[in-house]
């Protein structure tokens, strides 16, 4: 009979037909001969309160995607700009600062002249950068940026020491770029500074909550900030071009100037110190050759389009930034004053007008969302080096919403444990920042001049030459950068690169030896088992759970011992007497444990049985099966197993010796009856070996 | 040979769909999902497995075998992804268009969708087999053959 169902009438008796149930559909679904899908419900926790659990994440995070669905997860130019470009385009806001608060040294000297002629250094430098990461979205479809070109046109090791900074990279710019973003609202509103650490946590959660939803839904969320910005910053830029275009501009009167200690000569170290300040521009733009695979296809010439605009959007707001400023005399404040591009916004619009605090907040979110950027980067760079073994194997798996969410959970703890160490002043943290960047550029530079050699493809020469220049630029600034700011603070990615290529090393190489351990011969067959198997089971008495964990150990094995350890003459004397009545067959040892000590006594009787092993034949398996009684309800599990548990962990590991578990549940159909009915001792069912 | 129903006088509640795993059942599966979407009609999916006379009718074959249920799993992942949810059900029965003529009355199906192989008897005859006119002949809904495409070779 099928499921016990009658036979459905038909228009003629001989008409009549059975439903066949099947049983597997709700749960899988067969592909072909012998393999399954399986489907969402697969996965649905069994209990009410795991199913609540699930109903609270999928409110939080959206409902689980299916593999199949990755594609519709895919973003496109207009999402992948926002997602990819906040951090690149947010430090417009403020790398002319750090141009000006080197120049204004030399002020005297008619260094501030130099600004816009330092941020269109920059902006070259930004072409030939960007002009290279193309070419790598190109040559590497399967991202991961520096790493990957270094990696496999230079040497693995470059390659780590790549990631490496990348990494470190992706971090400050959590920490630093959400660090700024607050001293953005404080500067409007002083008492913020009071709950830094408390807006930096809930920021943090916000975007990492935003991430773990997914590519698209959180391309969805921050597309808004970042093109408001980018909106407002250009017209901004226009209006102040049409002023100078025009001869309308009227120069504002600063008080609260930035004013270093002075000197009175323009040196070429100076412009260097400029140009590597400003260099602060350049981060993230290497964020797009990371993720290509997160492009809607064709994905490389999306990449390469979306990163060609990024860097002209980058390059038109930060000389237009600059420019403007000059032209406005702009200097930078003392810390806690606006900063340049608000006193820029001042400018152009005059300081009462409705763009000054609309551009404010819409400079705050950017600046948010900087770190928007990493939480898409980081979590893709950490899962290559997973997938080659550099990193836990978790990192590259995708959660339910094929987000890598355990990069982006232990990028949004490390990034957050920093600023609240540093108490939210990030400043500390800043000569850190951009440092990784540039050895990221250069190698992933020299990588792609190797590749072109390599290749010798069409117009290889060309291509080859701009990186070529591009790594020599990118060099020289990285030589500044760690030069001007070693004593500040980056002589600590010195430290910190190595440190993380080694444990990257020390990861690959664990993972290589315990490959090595568990590989299989391709020329091994497997035979049958030769080796002899014992059970031992543990008895705290004679109840339903023993006698089921007893005949699972028969099932096994037929060399089965029962162990009961004891602390009481007088009970163990009765209990072999039951024992010998209603278990026949099973011998059973008796341990008296003066001590009242019961994982002990049964590791030293295990090792005993070990010794007393002839030697001459190979190790049995000893078979540990500990009766378990099955708890219904959560409180229940605090009453019982609690010494089945101790035992667990206790054999854990233990050499040749298996841990099978053996669960009564109340539900389980009695074969009993009437034999142990009323006939086991009053113990607690669940207490192996017990004695007391 | 063809029973349309119109669309105009009468919209379509639930389409029963006759399966058997051959290659034409995606044609009729995506057919069946075009003519059910407008309306949002319940689908129904039947796969009938044919028990002989040397075995009860509630034999255990259907359950275990994996190709009865492939054939609905099929159907299943195809609809699916034309955006429809089919219900499936596996019969075992003496007659396969019986079964099906009497699961689409219990339903109260309005339009049965029925795949048709392009076969030849020996000889050069079109072949149209039991099953199509016995449900043409007795199925109280409409009825839609979709005729599999000739082949090549087929073609006369």
């Amino acid at each position: 009979m099928i499921g016990g169902r009658r036979p459905l009438p038909g228009r003629k008796p001989a008409d009549r037909r059975v439903r066949v149930e099947r049983p597997h559909s709700p749960y899988f679904r067969y592909t072909g001969p012998g393999q399954m899908v399986a489907k969402e419900a697969a996965s649905r926790a069994p209990t009410p309160a795991g199913r609540a659990l699930a109903r609270a994440r999928a409110v939080v995070f959206g409902r689980p995607l299916a593999n199949e669905e990755e594609i519709g997860e895919r973003l496109a130019k207009r999402k992948a700009l926002a997602i990819f470009s906040s951090d690149a385009i947010s430090s417009s806001a403020y790398a002319t600062e750090e141009i000006l608060k080197v120049l204004i040294i030399a002020a005297g000297a008619g260094a501030l002249a130099y600004s816009v002629g330092v941020s269109v250094a920059i902006a070259v430098l930004l072409a030939v950068v960007s002009l290279s990461y193309r070419q790598v979205c190109r040559a590497y479809p399967s991202g991961g940026g520096a790493y990957v070109v270094a990696r496999e046109n230079l040497s693995q090791l470059l390659g780590l020491v790549a990631a490496a900074a990348l990494l470190i990279d992706y971090v400050m710019t959590v920490a630093v770029s959400t660090a700024s973003a607050i001293e953005q609202i404080q500067s409007v509103i002083p008492q913020v500074y009071d709950i830094r650490i408390e807006i930096a946590f809930l920021s943090i959660s916000l975007i990492t909550i935003g991430n773990l939803r997914g590519l698209r839904e959180s391309g969805n969320i921050f597309a808004i900030p970042t093109y408001l910005f980018v909106g407002l910053a250009l017209l901004m830029i226009g209006v102040g071009v049409l002023h100078i275009v025009t001869g309308t501009v009227v120069p504002i009167d600063q008080t609260d100037v930035y004013s270093p200690p002075a000197t009175e000569t323009l040196t070429l170290f100076l412009l260097l110190k400029a140009f590597a300040g400003g260099s602060v521009a350049l981060t993230g733009v290497e964020a797009i050759a990371n993720g290509v695979p997160a492009f809607k296809p064709p994905e490389s010439r999306n990449a390469a389009n979306t990163l060609t605009v990024m860097s002209l959007l980058l390059g038109i707001l930060f000389v237009g930034i600059t420019v403007v400023s000059r032209a406005y005399n702009v200097l930078p404040t003392e810390p806690g004053g606006p900063s340049v591009v608000a006193l820029v916004a001042q400018s152009v619009f005059g300081a009462s007008s409705w763009f000054v605090p609309a551009f404010a907040v819409a400079t705050a979110l950017i600046l948010f969302l900087a770190a928007n950027t990493s939480f898409n980067a980081f979590p893709r760079l950490a899962a290559i080096l997973a997938e080659d073994g550099f990193m836990p194997r978790q990192f590259s798996f995708r959660g339910d919403r094929l987000a890598y969410s355990w990069g982006i959970v232990v990028l949004a703890a490390v990034a957050f444990g920093l600023l609240a160490a540093f108490g939210g002043d990030t400043h500390a943290l800043i000569p850190l920042y951009s440092v990784g960047v540039f050895v990221c550029f250069t190698l992933s530079q020299i990588g792609m001049v190797r590749h072109w050699i390599g290749v010798h493809g069409p117009g290889w020469h060309w291509r080859a030459a701009v990186n070529a220049f591009g790594a020599a630029l990118t060099a020289i600034v990285f030589v500044v950068v760690v030069s001007v700011k070693f004593v500040d603070g980056a002589y600590l990615v010195v430290i910190l690169v190595p440190l993380l290529v080694g444990m990257m090393l020390f990861i690959r190489h664990q993972y290589a030896a315990s490959s090595t351990e568990l590989a299989v011969r391709p020329d091994f067959v497997s035979g049958e088992p030769r080796r002899e198997e014992r059970v031992v089971v543990p008895v705290p008495g004679i109840n339903r759970s023993v006698v089921q964990a007893v005949n699972v150990g028969r099932s096994i094995s037929d060399d089965v011992r029962a162990v009961y350890i004891s602390d009481d003459q007088d009970r163990a004397a009765s209990m072999r007497e039951q024992w010998e009545r209603q278990m026949p067959g099973v011998p059973l040892v008796l341990v008296e444990s003066p001590y009242r000590a019961l994982v002990g006594p049964l590791l030293a009787y295990l090792d005993v049985l070990d010794r007393a092993w002839p030697p001459d034949r190979e190790d049995p398996i000893t078979f540990v099966v500990i009766p378990e009684y099955v708890a219904r309800h959560w409180w229940e599990r605090i009453l019982y197993n609690q010494s089945a548990k101790r035992l667990r962990t206790a054999l854990l590991g233990r050499p040749h010796t298996v841990v099978v578990n053996a669960p009564y549940r109340r539900e389980d159909p009695s074969s009993f009856e009437p034999a142990a009915a009323g006939s086991g001792p009053a113990t607690d069912p669940t207490q192996p070996p017990s004695a007391g | 040979m063809t029973a349309v129903p119109e669309p105009s006088s009468h919209a379509v509640r639930r389409v029963v769909i006759a399966v058997n795993g051959g290659p034409s059942d995606e044609r009729i599966v995506r057919i069946a999902c075009e003519l059910a979407r407008p309306t949002k009609a319940e689908l129904v999916a039947v796969h009938v497995v044919e028990i002989g006379w040397s075995l009860p009718l509630d034999a255990d074959v259907a359950a275990r075998s994996e190709d009865a249920q492939r054939v609905l799993d099929i159907v299943e992942g195809t609809a699916e992804k034309e955006r429809m949810k089919a219900e499936t059900v596996l019969l075992q029965a003496r007659d396969v268009g019986a079964a099906i003529v009497d699961e689409a009355s219990e339903r109260g199906a309005d339009l049965l969708v029925v795949g048709l192989p392009y076969r030849k008897r020996f000889g050069g005859d079109f072949a149209i087999g039991r099953t199509v006119p016995y449900i043409l002949k007795n199925a109280p809904c409409a009825v839609m053959v979709i005729r599999e495409p000739m082949t090549g070779e087929s073609s006369p």
